[in-house]
């Protein structure tokens, strides 16, 4: 299980640095065409890579954000709940995470196969939306497998990952 | 079963989903999927998620969002806000409560770098804490004024807030964050009143600070300059219309990263965090609003928002009845539910009904930020509150709570205004884009 989770915790920081890197090429990018619009020159098809760098921007931290305990709830009634129905509910909810994120996959899965024999491309650059739903289902996965050892770390040792050292 | 009763029954899982800590963006994917699902259809439910998924990623308007959180974080690793904080307290630190009211100031500037209230509370908490513990200011308008200044952040553009209204809605993220300008320096302006008060009633509360010389000021405020001008740039070249939302996001971001190399407070190290710190928010943000689009039309489906609209109907209050009704909704919601997932989970509901009620949906976008932003300082889920309290951990939660409640007045007195005047909040997109 350590061996899973050090090797999980790799991809985890790989996608999220991925993501950074799409963050920082957006902002490169932007910067270009609005430079080379002022001298007279924008980017050619600017548009094209931000709106599909995006897509990798929003989807590889995605495994980070759960890893780092990020996603948004309520946590009104936790003081007042047993020990035993906290750890329920984190594995509850660990699941169901990683079957969302599944479903997710396999959704985008379906959706990418039309793309492909339907050629779906972006306007100018002519970028096939295929290849970027392919990596968006590879976070997303990678997502769903890290909420899935993060159940089964709670359900068979009780070691929850979000509470340790932030990687 | 019908469209109504899955509705309401839709509704009643999601709220026992969110009160048992399941994320806001997990509760609302599971309810969407599954209400779809049984109205429409597995193949329905399944095409929606994924199109919904890929489509809002790649929405050009959404890179708004990491790019203005990456301006505010690179900004505040590069202690930019404490410049700020630095220029206003030259200039008004000597005066009784100098300190707080340059708290609430340098909260301002630090908004419209950044369109984070957390970011801004816990930037300016770091900054301005230590500087009134020093000078012997109560703990609780220290305190206080830290947590409620930072919420400047989600009214002022650019605004995190804005732009999931307008996602949402529908409506130009421009426009809005025009809308905000004249609501923001009001509600800035009613803190600064809030801090003259307190400290005339009380003024053991905010003691002065030592006078600082003239040239000292003038240095203060040139050290803060390459930060207004950016403000003034990315600000004013949006609204000057010469740059979109999204280029002047990357233009204010690039023009940060520029800063911090210039005057080397910005290491490579530094920027990897602050790029990667901002990947982690979007994505966080990003579900939400994904699952937001999968509850939508499941509540469309099950004509929800129908049933409500004729609630609102059958108590016949008139528009300005409903909108006093539905700010009031969200004020008390405010107090439990974290205030974006509280927008993304109430706008697909209250929104049609605003536009049959032919209110202006800019203005009411505006009341709504400024309700939700209520809510990050009203117990016992105010945000801002459990942030100033990490960056304060000497001071109680109830003694924070009771430094907010003058400043929470003052947001409903601002409130109050910006209903009676709708001409407040839409003087500056009117006059511009019409």
């Amino acid at each position: 299980m350590e061996r899973i989770r050090t090797l999980a915790d790799r991809l985890i920081g790989l996608s999220a640095a991925i993501g950074a890197t799409a963050l920082i090429g957006i902002v490169v990018v932007i910067l270009i065409d609005v430079i080379g619009r002022a001298l007279g020159s924008p980017l050619y098809g600017s548009q094209d890579i931000t709106t599909m760098a995006s897509v990798i921007l929003v989807f590889a931290p995605m495994a980070l954000c759960d890893r780092l305990g990020g996603h948004i709830s309520v946590d009104l009634l936790e003081r007042y709940f047993p020990d035993a129905v906290n750890r329920g509910i984190d594995i509850f909810v660990a699941f169901l995470g990683a079957v969302i994120f599944g479903w997710l996959a396999l959704a985008t899965w379906d959706s990418a196969q039309l793309s492909l024999m339907l050629n779906l491309s972006t306007n100018l650059l002519y970028l096939q939306k295929a290849y970027f739903q392919w990596a968006a289902i590879g976070f997303m996965s990678l997502a769903s497998l890290g909420l899935a050892l993060r159940a089964l770390e709670l359900l068979l040792t009780g070691r929850d990952v979000r509470t340790e050292t932030r990687s | 079963m019908t469209g109504s009763v899955a509705g309401i029954l839709g509704i009643l899982v999601l709220f026992a989903l969110l009160l048992l800590r399941v994320p806001v963006a997990f509760s609302m994917f599971a309810v969407g999927f599954v209400g779809i699902w049984g109205l429409n259809g597995l193949n329905s439910a399944t095409s929606l998620l994924a199109s919904e998924a890929f489509t809002l990623a790649s929405s050009p308007e959404l890179i708004v969002i990491p790019l203005f959180i990456l301006m505010g974080n690179v900004a505040s690793h590069t202690g930019m806000s404490r410049q700020l904080f630095d220029a206003a307290y030259a200039v008004i630190g000597s005066i009784r409560g100098g300190l707080a009211s340059a708290t609430v100031i340098g909260c301002g500037g630090f908004a419209a770098l950044s369109g984070s209230s957390v970011a801004s509370a816990l930037t300016m908490g770091k900054v301005a804490l230590a500087e009134m513990d020093r000078f012997k200011y109560d703990d609780r308008l220290s305190t206080g004024v830290v947590a409620a200044g930072g919420t400047l952040g989600i009214l002022i553009p650019p605004s995190t807030g804005f732009v999931i209204y307008a996602i949402l809605t529908e409506q130009s993220i421009g426009r809005l964050f025009l809308a905000g300008v004249l609501p923001g320096l009001l509600l800035l302006s009613m803190f600064v009143l809030a801090v003259s008060i307190l400290c005339m009633i009380r003024p053991d509360f905010g003691p002065p600070g030592p006078k600082t010389a003239f040239m000292e000021k003038i240095r203060a405020i040139g050290r803060a300059g390459p930060i207004v001008l950016v403000i003034f740039i990315t600000i004013g070249g949006m609204y000057g219309g010469f740059f979109s939302p999204v280029e002047a996001a990357a233009v204010g971001a690039g023009a940060v990263i520029l800063i911090g190399a210039i005057t080397r407070r910005l290491k490579p190290a530094m920027l990897w965090d602050a790029a990667k710190d901002s990947v982690v928010t979007t994505a966080t943000v990003m579900l939400i609003l994904i699952a937001a689009h999968m509850i939508n039309p499941f509540l469309a489906l099950s004509h929800m928002t129908e049933l409500v609209a004729q609630g609102f109907a059958a108590l016949d209050m008139g528009p300005m009845g409903s909108l006093l009704l539905i700010l009031l909704i969200y004020i008390i919601l405010g107090c439990f539910l974290e205030g974006f997932a509280m927008l993304v989970l109430t706008l697909p509901i209250f929104f049609p009904i605003v536009l049959e009620l032919g209110i202006d949906p800019i203005w009411f976008g505006v009341l709504v930020v400024l309700a939700l932003e209520m809510g990050l300082i009203s117990p016992p889920v105010g945000l801002n509150v459990f942030i100033v309290k990490s960056v304060a951990p000497g001071v109680s939660l109830g003694r924070i709570f009771t430094g907010v409640i003058l400043f929470w007045v003052m947001m409903l007195a601002t409130l109050a205004i910006l209903v009676a005047f709708p001409q407040i909040s839409l003087f500056l997109p009117n006059t511009m884009f019409n």
